[in-house]
């Protein structure tokens, strides 16, 4: 049984062209109706970009790291979604041109009132911002870039010093990811409220984005699989290990996110707590309830026993949950520090265009990506020990 | 020097047969100690009883006798609860988490290091209950119904710690036994002495290596180390939110917990490497605990150090972002204050010293990791000393601050607590297998059926 | 020799892959009774055996959602119910901070029952009498062999055929195992012991039931049920409900004894010093004067206190007409306070008074020194 390179269906680059498409217009369309909103959802659909990018990346540094055997097989389908990284350099430029609209530290007349913004102020500027947006996006490129050609050329040369550069090249990825990811939470996400602050933020946007790559990942595996596009000799018990990783991480984001609101809540500050009332005001009390059951108790149900992890149907569907909890969950951080939105949460169907472009972008990038390479790392030296994996 | 991926590393080397590795791990058991054992316990038993003796001076007179005062309330006592706390930890992850990682490699030193773990947490449940000042008082930590109709506050850190620690020795004793039973089968048939048969048979349960028997200890075995996971991780961090839940600059921040789950488990594996390197030496065990296996564990040490190194920046650096003075002087404080020394010595152990893991060579030489490893258990000792002491002794009252000096008593006590664990460790090698028989058994070359198993269901 | 009761027949095998198929042949053959014996788990063997998965997370389950409840419950009910007390400004029932203890409870409940309920019920351990204990078998088994047992309550168990079977499967060696002569002592049978305990919990909890509740006798209760009203409990004596009252109108406190001159301007007609001032009394009056007085009339009485005019400075101890005052008015002032000097009463107990009284007379005489007293101190 070998590994015979099929061409996904033509459908997915049609559909995901015109979800693109439609995305974008109702995206622009957006813009002129509530331009606040617009752009709020813009910085939500970016950072979920992130975190299925550079959770992706994540991921690829981790299996090289540990020395995993049974995620090899399909490491291609994460490098796949990790190819979003490049694209991040042209989808911030749009979020570049309102900053205004996002950010209060970057109008200089409310930090001139403020003396804890004036504080932060050799940090939150819009200057020093920018470059770091461009630095961090420029550092993850770069790995994306070294560790996918890599991969691709050990597909021909079969070289397994390549194997050896990529795992050096991991172990140095993972400590500039920590810091870098961190960093790119505390701009974007955090300091939409910049009188707040959370030594744990970093973190739990972390915990956020690995789950959402993995469910990318698992919700495409188990598709593809199903469909004969991956090699013939994978079996349920792959689809386990990715089962047990979500599970894994589902309780990690359970845990930081508990970590992060208990310590708050108890200490009373309310430097501090304001942040979370914020998120109690109206219907936001719902959101809130609503994230803990949507993005940890329903997932947790859905997982915890062993054959459940391994059961495509399972896969598919609580994949698509998670994909959709974080975007929950990056809504619940961002708009309720939009003006309009501070009351409580109303819907709008600008919050639909974004998130329909991004299945958009997701679907073609894929698509482009399968066309050009191989499903299946081929060369790896781990391959066959990746397919030999049982429980 | 380059690996071939495409073959997976046995996990035991030499090509040792079942036979041959029972019998390396049997021999200390069927032989008497010599002359290094006593010399070893004695040392051991020196330091324990300078430590009671310190304790019992403590008991009559009174925790005066500590170098505690106001404003630090809390000194060595609970510096020393937590280093044990987290010593402690990476035994279970090594036995429970990396089992559920698949990681074989953790089969010739998870035996060992869930015992380590036992003996930690014993080590640090003492300082809990010495430290109240009236230990005979501790039953009250309990909830049950009194004469005072007083129940325990379940909403303090302080409470969850009681649960948390006790539950996790609990767990931990009930999983070591647990692996532990085949053995004890094991050691039942091949022994010659009826004492020892005796002993063997009522603690071995009348285990019978049945496959119905395998089948389902093999679920429990998961079952526990699934549960033996997230408590793991849990006591930890309940110990962590001891500090985290109050208001004290320095003490109150939301990465507490991860931060003293890497901690604790860089620490632990940090003690778990220097006790292994003597043992597999003592014991012969180089086969079963190879060099591979040590370099793992360090490359773990430099992962878990990093993750600390990380958190160290994130609280300066959200220190400096809240534009909070009081947050702010506490880490200029901690750098340049009067305990300066012991904090620049925790960031050379904890951050910069473990780097040197990044090059092989030093990963796999044993004299050089020995010396890394102890530095990094300094460090982390430090490091709740710093983070416990720095925060105290200088808060939001200028006129409140004050110093902590340890007294001889602290000291004596903490040397009879490493006196405790190493005395117990010593006496372990002797009385049961170090290496989990049954399990390496199972991961040796040519134990297991050729498998053409796997869930094949599309 | 009586007659031997056959347990069963076994073989031994030393091959991994062996024992696997030779497993599947026995199963195969339709056996219940029988089972492989092997140092460590086999990978592949349930399925060769034909056993089901094993039920064991069911228990983990139930006892582990149990955890759950049991734990809420009990926060809920002495932090809630029994008495509740308002810490850090948090409700009654905070779920936040139950959730740490609540998840201790899970884990250990879960975990210990899985498995004591595994060793008890699914293997019925301890059991050291079993047959195959003490057997060559077993210690072979123990250190690296595989063995099939095949017993003989097996319905299709056949001393001949079965031994036949087995030998075709190639093993190593085969023999049958007879029941052990051995003496059982039945009092320790495990279910005689559980007996034993059952007894003696029902006898024990029979006893405190009747004693305790039927017939309203404590164990040791030290006097701790009495029939006074303490401290916040209720009382329906009185129309308010409350247990603790105000002191009725002129209750004085224990020790008091009024001062009769309080408003008298100078009542040293009936004030006198009753003290003497010996080296300890004036000791004592130093100590309080420097305590008390000293803030605002200065270490010496000058009035040069260390107020340095935040509060106005008193006039100096050591004027004529301090030194002509008798010992009574300053007593009197010490007591009742002057303008804007408060009273001191409170502070300094009568016999500390008059001891201040006596180093004031001290300061001043030191003040106002002679020769004769220089002359004193000289000769001492």
């Amino acid at each position: 049984m070998t590994y015979q390179k099929k061409d996904l269906p033509s459908k997915i680059s049609k559909i995901g062209i015109i979800l693109l498409i439609v995305g974008i217009a109702l995206g622009v369309l957006a813009f002129f109706v509530d331009h606040s909103r617009a752009v709020f959802n813009y910085l939500i659909a970016f950072n979920y970009m992130i975190s299925i990018g550079v959770g992706a990346l994540f991921l690829i540094a981790l299996e090289y790291v540990v020395g995993a055997d049974w995620s090899v097989p399909i490491r291609r389908v994460v490098e796949f979604f990790a190819a979003i990284v490049p694209l991040l350099a042209i989808l911030v430029i749009p979020l570049l041109f309102n900053m205004q609209e996002l950010f209060h530290w970057s109008h200089t007349d409310v930090v001139m009132e403020d003396a804890v913004l004036q504080s932060k102020a050799p940090y939150l500027n819009v200057p020093f911002f920018i470059i770091r947006v461009f630095v961090i996006i420029g550092i993850w490129t770069l790995f994306y870039f070294f560790f996918t050609r890599n991969s691709k050329k050990q597909d021909t040369t079969k070289n397994q010093k390549l194997t050896t550069l990529n795992i050096r090249l991991s172990a140095v990825f993972i400590p500039v990811f920590a810091i870098t990811i961190s960093l790119s939470a505390i701009d974007w996400l955090m300091s939409v409220e910049p009188h707040w602050f959370s030594t744990i933020f970093g973190v739990y946007f972390f915990a956020g984005s690995v789950i959402t790559a993995l469910a990318a990942v698992t919700l495409t595996t188990v598709l593809l699989k199903e469909n004969g596009y991956l090699h013939p000799s994978m079996t349920d018990d792959h689809l386990y290990s990715l089962g047990a990783l979500l599970f894994a991480f589902v309780n990690f984001w359970g845990y930081i996110a508990f970590s992060q609101f208990m310590l708050i809540w108890y200490a009373d500050l309310p430097e501090e707590t304001f942040w979370f009332i914020q998120k109690w005001e109206g219907s936001w009390a719902i959101f809130s309830i609503g994230l803990i059951i949507i993005q940890f108790l329903v997932p947790y149900i859905a997982l915890v026993s062993q054959p459940s992890k391994m059961n495509p149907k399972t896969l598919k569907f609580i994949s698509v949950w998670l994909l959709f909890a974080h975007l929950f969950d990056l809504f619940w951080l961002v708009m309720p520090e939009m003006e309009q939105m501070s009351g409580g949460y109303y819907f709008s169907w600008i919050d639909l265009t974004f998130p329909i472009a991004i299945v958009g972008i997701l679907m073609l990038v894929f698509n482009m990506k399968a066309k050009n390479e191989n499903l299946i790392p081929i060369g790896d030296p781990k391959l066959q020990r990746g397919l030999d994996f049982h429980l | 020097m380059s690996t071939d991926y495409s073959v997976e590393a046995p996990v035991v080397a030499g090509r040792l047969s079942l036979a041959e590795i029972e019998e390396l791990v049997a021999r200390p058991l069927d032989t008497k100690p010599d002359k290094k054992f006593f010399i070893a316990l004695s040392v051991s038993l020196t330091a324990l009883l300078i430590g009671a003796t310190c304790l019992l001076y403590t008991f009559y007179y009174g925790i005066g006798m500590w170098g505690n005062n106001q404003p630090v309330g809390w000194g060595f006592g609970i510096v020393n609860f937590v280093f044990w706390v987290g010593i402690g930890h990476a035994g279970t992850l090594i036995s429970a988490i990396l089992f559920l990682l698949r990681q074989r490699w953790r089969t010739g030193i998870a035996r060992f290091a869930e015992a380590m773990t036992i003996f930690a947490v014993m080590c640090a449940g003492i300082f809990p209950i010495i430290h109240t000042g009236r230990p005979w008082l501790a039953g009250y930590l309990t909830p049950y119904p009194n004469q005072h109709g007083l129940w325990v506050n379940f909403t303090s850190p302080l409470v969850w710690d009681v649960f948390a620690v006790s539950v996790y020795f609990t767990v931990s004793l009930v999983f070591w036994y647990t692996g532990l039973i085949p053995d004890f089968a094991t050691l039942r048939d091949r022994t010659k002495s009826k004492i020892k048969k005796t002993i063997y048979s009522i603690f071995s349960l009348g285990w019978r290596h049945s496959s119905r028997h395998w089948l389902h200890y093999e679920k429990a075995y998961v079952i526990l180390a699934g549960f033996a996971t997230p408590l793991v991780l849990s006591v930890h961090t309940i110990v962590s939110f001891d500090f985290a839940v109050s208001i004290l600059p320095g003490w109150h921040t939301t990465i507490f917990p991860p931060y003293f789950v890497a901690g604790a488990i860089f620490s632990g594996f940090a003690m778990v490497v220097t006790v292994l390197v003597f043992v597999r030496k003592i014991f012969d065990l180089q086969n079963i605990i190879t060099i591979d296996h040590l370099e793992k564990m360090n490359k773990v040490i430099l992962a878990t150090g990093m993750m600390v190194g990380y958190s160290y920046g994130m609280e300066f650096f959200i220190a400096w972002y809240s534009g909070n003075p009081v947050e702010q002087f506490v880490f200029i404080n901690r750098a340049f204050g009067p305990y300066a020394w012991a904090y620049w010595t925790m960031v050379s152990c904890n951050v910069l010293i473990p780097q040197f893991f990044w090059f092989k060579k030093i990963r796999r030489s044993v004299p050089v990791m020995m010396v890394i490893v102890i530095l990094v258990n300094v460090g982390m000792w430090f490091e709740r000393f710093v983070i416990i002491v720095t925060s105290l002794h200088r808060d939001f009252l200028p006129s409140s601050w004050g110093m902590f000096v340890p007294t001889l008593y602290d000291l004596g006590i903490l040397l009879g607590s490493f006196g405790l664990f190493f005395t117990l460790v010593i006496l372990f090698t002797k009385a049961l297998p170090v290496v989990s028989i049954s399990e390496i058994k199972a991961v040796a070359d040519g134990a297991q059926p050729d498998h053409h198993g796997g869930n094949h269901n599309g | 020799m009586a007659d031997k009761k056959i347990f069963g027949i076994v073989s031994l095998f030393k091959d991994p892959n062996a024992i696997i198929s030779a497993a599947k042949k026995v199963a195969s053959a339709g056996f219940t009774n029988w089972d492989v014996n092997s140092p460590y788990p086999l990978h592949g063997i349930d399925k060769a055996m034909k056993i089901k998965p094993s039920k064991l997370g069911i228990v983990t389950l139930i006892f582990g959602l149990s955890g759950v409840v049991l734990a809420l419950l009990l926060m809920w009910w002495t932090m809630s119910v029994d008495y509740p007390m308002v810490i850090g400004g948090k409700p009654y029932f905070s779920l936040p901070a139950f959730i740490p203890v609540t998840f201790e409870i899970t884990v250990i409940l879960a975990t210990v029952s899985t498995v004591v309920a595994m060793f008890a019920f699914f293997f019925g351990l301890p059991r050291n009498a079993h047959a195959l204990h003490d057997t060559d078998y077993m210690k072979k088994v123990s250190l690296d062999h595989y063995g099939i047992v095949i017993e003989a309550i097996d319905p299709k168990f056949d001393e001949k055929s079965t031994m036949d079977l087995l030998n075709n499967l190639s093993p190593l060696t085969t023999e049958i195992i007879y029941y052990p002569e051995k003496e059982t002592y039945p009092i320790f049978e495990p279910r005689f012991l559980a007996l034993l305990f059952g007894v003696a919990v029902a006898v024990s909890l029979g006893t405190y039931l009747m004693l305790n509740k039927l017939m309203y006798i404590q164990p040791f209760n030290w006097m701790d049920k009495q029939a006074k009203i303490t401290v916040q409990s209720r009382s329906d004596f009185f129309n308010d409900g409350r247990g603790m009252r105000l002191p009725v109108e002129g209750t004085v406190a224990r020790g008091f004894i009024p001062y009769p001159f309080e408003d008298q301007k100078n009542p040293t007609e009936v004030l006198s010093n009753p003290s003497f001032p010996t080296i300890e009394n004036l000791e004592l009056g130093k100590s309080k004067f420097l305590t008390y007085c000293s803030p605002c009339h200065g270490n010496f009485g000058d009035g040069d206190s260390r107020l340095q005019g935040q509060f106005p400075n008193p006039p100096t101890l050591h004027s004529d007409r301090a030194r002509s005052f008798p010992d009574g008015m300053i007593y009197h002032i010490i007591t009742v306070g002057q303008n804007a000097m408060p009273s001191y009463a409170s502070q300094v107990n009568r016999e500390e008074r008059w001891a201040i009284v006596n180093y004031i007379r001290a300061l001043q005489r030191a003040k106002n020194a002679q020769d004769s007293d220089i002359k004193f101190v000289k000769a001492e």
